[in-house]
């Protein structure tokens, strides 16, 4: 199982999005794909019309008393599957704290389902906290998304220290450009300027666009309620710039 | 996650009762009717069924709109799909697309081809159940066949289709369709079944049974093996065929020699002759075969050599296996086996209406069984004690042969043994089988490379092709050297008086 984590110490630069987007491609060619909502605001369980309810929260799953499987369900997407969020994921880090693998519970819990999938996409929530870091020992590629700003700049380069640093294992840190505008000058000079030596920064740039925001009415990916899309065209060139080979 | 439910009939197998239904779901459920769709629906599995041995069923459905797909079903397992094009079958699991599809099949079928076991149009309406929240929680599939001709097999079917998490709905869906008439498969009534319904088993024969019945029977089933694999060898589908009708064919010879007291004398002058003559035509193909599907292993064993070092060596094979068939064929096409098949089919109805009329002549199926299990293995048990350190490989190559016997006859007559005690008697031999397998094998294949190395460098061919077959050959008499030293203590479980005393009471006598 190859595990992709969308992660970004900020919010609301499109790690929902991409992680949605991505696991419904991934399983639209055939893949079982697992998508687990991290994140206690549960965008990602309500874009699938889940409700955002675990049996035994957070706290059931991080302590091992309820089995992963026992949480999963289907979406209506063949081999998408989903792992909802609940709002008892905000004390997660208190429930990791709890345990004896404080950094690679997620990983451990990932393992036991890791026969029924071919791809985990992780969706994280904005921080940086114990749950990124068991992200990070879980993932074989963490997604970033950037807004091309200068301050989204300075935190891509604390995250790729801060990856670079931790001991044992290392995703490959791809980032990407995230609701770009090309008309602004900032945002052409930031794309331009990225420096790509310290990580790999994919070809594909997500631009902002109405039709990604109507996610949320639609209640489903883009690829599935606008195929043809310009938007759905975008999402399937980042994701074969990712895909397991 | 439950299984998903068997698919559901209507009571006289005729169409289905989709108003009804629909009606009946939408107290539940917001009912969303997707178009029908036209499927070709091929099934596919390998000649011997290992699929539905196992639970599962793969099938390549072709539509419109999604193109050419595989769907994999499993027992307590989620469906697996992929996308597929242009393949034709028969063929070998690797001609599968790579991933999780392949992975789940390519251990259960093996060496096997997946062939086409049915072909059918069918329409599939599928309807999608979504709770308040507008969320798919099962899914029903309408499916009927195209044309009116409807066999049971082609029946218009409901099947409900649980989604993961949602069991509960699936479960109220499943209970709906029972309300309005719908049966499951399993609980169709005896008026359901038709013509098509595959020919109830004859009953085993009891040890009172004159032995004649019981090998007619069992030749039967033999013969019936050699005919269904035939045309599989006849178009190369894959090496199991023509090894499936050697089994038979061996089954055949051991019965016949076995079964001589209770047998008319012409079976022995005419019939054991012949299937030696079509065991001598088929081996040739069979020992390549066995060559060609070893390679991988064999690759495994080189040391200085490298696996492309052998590639002449399996170019070689191929030569070889190509000239060997066209023999094959011939043989197999030719006047002689196809009088022989006939007139065995005759010999064998005729023999089985003489042990169906009542006479006093001949020993029973207990009796026989018993002579013959207790035969064999004596003449196993001698040969074994037999064997020491100075016996030529020829001996074991004999002991190996009298081990088939046996275990052909504890298969033979297992009708009328203990099949406990049977089972454990086929246990205890197994065991020296193997062995001797191990040292009868390294030693053939030994001497065989020899002669394929000889052919192969007066074609001209690589030092290096034959450098690495020499390697194998030292691998080779290593095993048999092996095997050679763990005989002694097999035999030595084989022949442990417990195993005697199982062995020659298999038929129930104190």
């Amino acid at each position: 199982m190859r595990v992709y984590a969308t992660y970004n110490i900020k919010g609301g630069v499109g790690k929902t999005s991409t992680a949605v987007n991505l696991a419904y491609l991934s399983a639209r060619e055939g893949r079982r794909t697992l998508l687990w909502d991290l994140d206690p605001q549960a965008a990602a369980t309500f874009l699938f019309r889940v409700r955002p309810r675990v049996k035994g929260g957070g706290h059931g799953l991080v302590s091992r008393k309820r089995p992963v499987e026992d949480a999963l369900k289907a979406t209506d997407f063949d081999n998408l599957d989903l792992l909802p969020a609940d709002f008892s994921y905000r004390n997660m880090d208190l429930d990791l704290d709890d345990t004896k693998k404080r950094t690679t519970r997620l990983g451990q819990l990932l393992d036991t389902v890791a026969d029924d999938y071919d791809v985990a996409v992780l969706d994280c929530p904005p921080s940086i906290s114990l749950v990124s870091e068991n992200v990070m020992h879980a993932a074989d590629v963490l997604l970033v998304p950037l807004i091309p700003a200068t301050l989204s700049l300075r935190t891509f380069n604390q995250l790729t220290r801060f990856v670079g640093e931790s001991e044992g294992h290392r995703p490959e840190i791809v980032a990407f450009f995230s609701i770009a505008d090309r008309r602004k000058r900032l945002h052409r000079d930031v794309i331009a300027a990225l420096p790509r030596d310290g990580a790999r920064v994919a070809d594909t740039v997500v631009p902002s666009l109405s039709l990604i925001e109507r996610m949320a009415e639609h209640r489903a990916p883009v690829p599935a309620f606008a195929p043809s899309s310009p938007a759905a065209r975008i999402y399937e060139s980042l994701w074969a710039e990712v895909r397991p080979s | 996650m439950i299984s998903a439910p068997g698919p559901l009939h209507a009571l006289d197998g005729g169409p289905l009762p989709v108003d009804p239904l629909l009606k009946a779901l939408r107290k539940a459920f917001t009912v969303q009717a997707n178009p029908a769709q036209a499927v070709r629906r091929q099934r596919l599995d390998t000649f011997d069924h290992l699929l539905a041995r196992v639970g599962m069923t793969l099938e390549q459905l072709t539509t419109p709109r999604r193109g050419t797909r595989l769907l994999l079903r499993r027992v307590g397992a989620p469906d697996l799909a992929t996308t597929v094009d242009g393949q034709r079958w028969p063929a070998m699991a690797d001609a599968l697309p790579a991933g999780a599809l392949r992975d789940a099949v390519a251990p259960i079928i093996g060496i096997r081809a997946l062939v086409q076991q049915g072909d059918e149009r069918r329409t599939i309406r599928r309807i999608d159940l979504r709770n308040g929240d507008g969320k798919v929680v099962a899914r029903i599939a309408l499916d009927e066949p195209v044309s009116a001709s409807r066999s049971r097999g082609g029946a218009p079917t409901v099947s409900v289709l649980p989604l993961r998490g949602y069991d509960a709905d699936a479960r109220k869906a499943l209970a709906i369709g029972e309300r309005v008439g719908l049966i499951d498969e399993t609980t169709a009534t005896d008026a359901d079944a038709d013509a098509s319904a595959p020919a109830p088993k004859p009953a085993p024969p009891h040890r009172d049974d004159p032995a004649a019945a019981l090998l007619a029977q069992a030749l039967q089933g033999f013969s019936a093996a050699m005919a269904d694999n035939l045309p599989g060898l006849i178009d190369d589908i894959d090496t199991e065929f023509l090894h499936d009708l050697r089994v038979a064919v061996r089954r055949s010879r051991s019965t016949l020699k076995l079964g001589r007291p209770a047998l008319p004398d012409t079976f022995a002058t005419r019939w054991e002759p012949a299937f030696k003559w079509i065991g001598d035509l088929t081996t040739p193909v069979r020992d390549l075969d066995v060559y060609q599907l070893d390679l991988p292993t064999m690759a495994g064993w080189l040391v200085a050599a490298t696996p492309a070092d052998l590639q002449p060596f399996a170019e070689h094979l191929a030569r070889r296996r190509t000239t060997a068939r066209r023999t094959l064929l011939r043989g197999l096409r030719g006047t002689r086996y196809r009088t022989l098949v006939a007139e065995w089919d005759h010999d064998l109805a005729a023999l089985a209406a003489l042990a169906a009329a009542p006479t006093e002549d001949g020993p029973t199926a207990g009796a026989l069984a018993d002579t013959a299990v207790s035969r064999s293995y004596r003449r196993v048990a001698r040969g074994g004690a037999a064997i020491d350190v100075d016996s030529p490989p020829e001996d074991l190559h004999t002991l190996r042969k009298r081990c088939k016997e046996l275990r052909y006859a504890l298969e033979v007559f297992a009708p009328v043994l203990d099949a406990a005690k049977r089972k454990q008697a086929v246990a205890d031999l197994k065991g020296l089988q193997d062995v001797l397998g191990r040292f009868q094998d390294s030693e053939v294949q030994r001497l065989a490379l020899r002669d394929f190395a000889a052919e192969m460098m007066a074609d001209g061919t690589s030092p290096a092709a034959v450098l690495a077959m020499g390697e194998l050959i030292a691998h080779l008499e290593a095993e048999q050297a092996r095997a050679r030293r763990d005989f002694e203590a097999a035999f030595a479980t084989f022949a442990r008086p417990a195993s005697a005393e199982r062995m020659l009471h298999l038929g129930g006598r104190p």
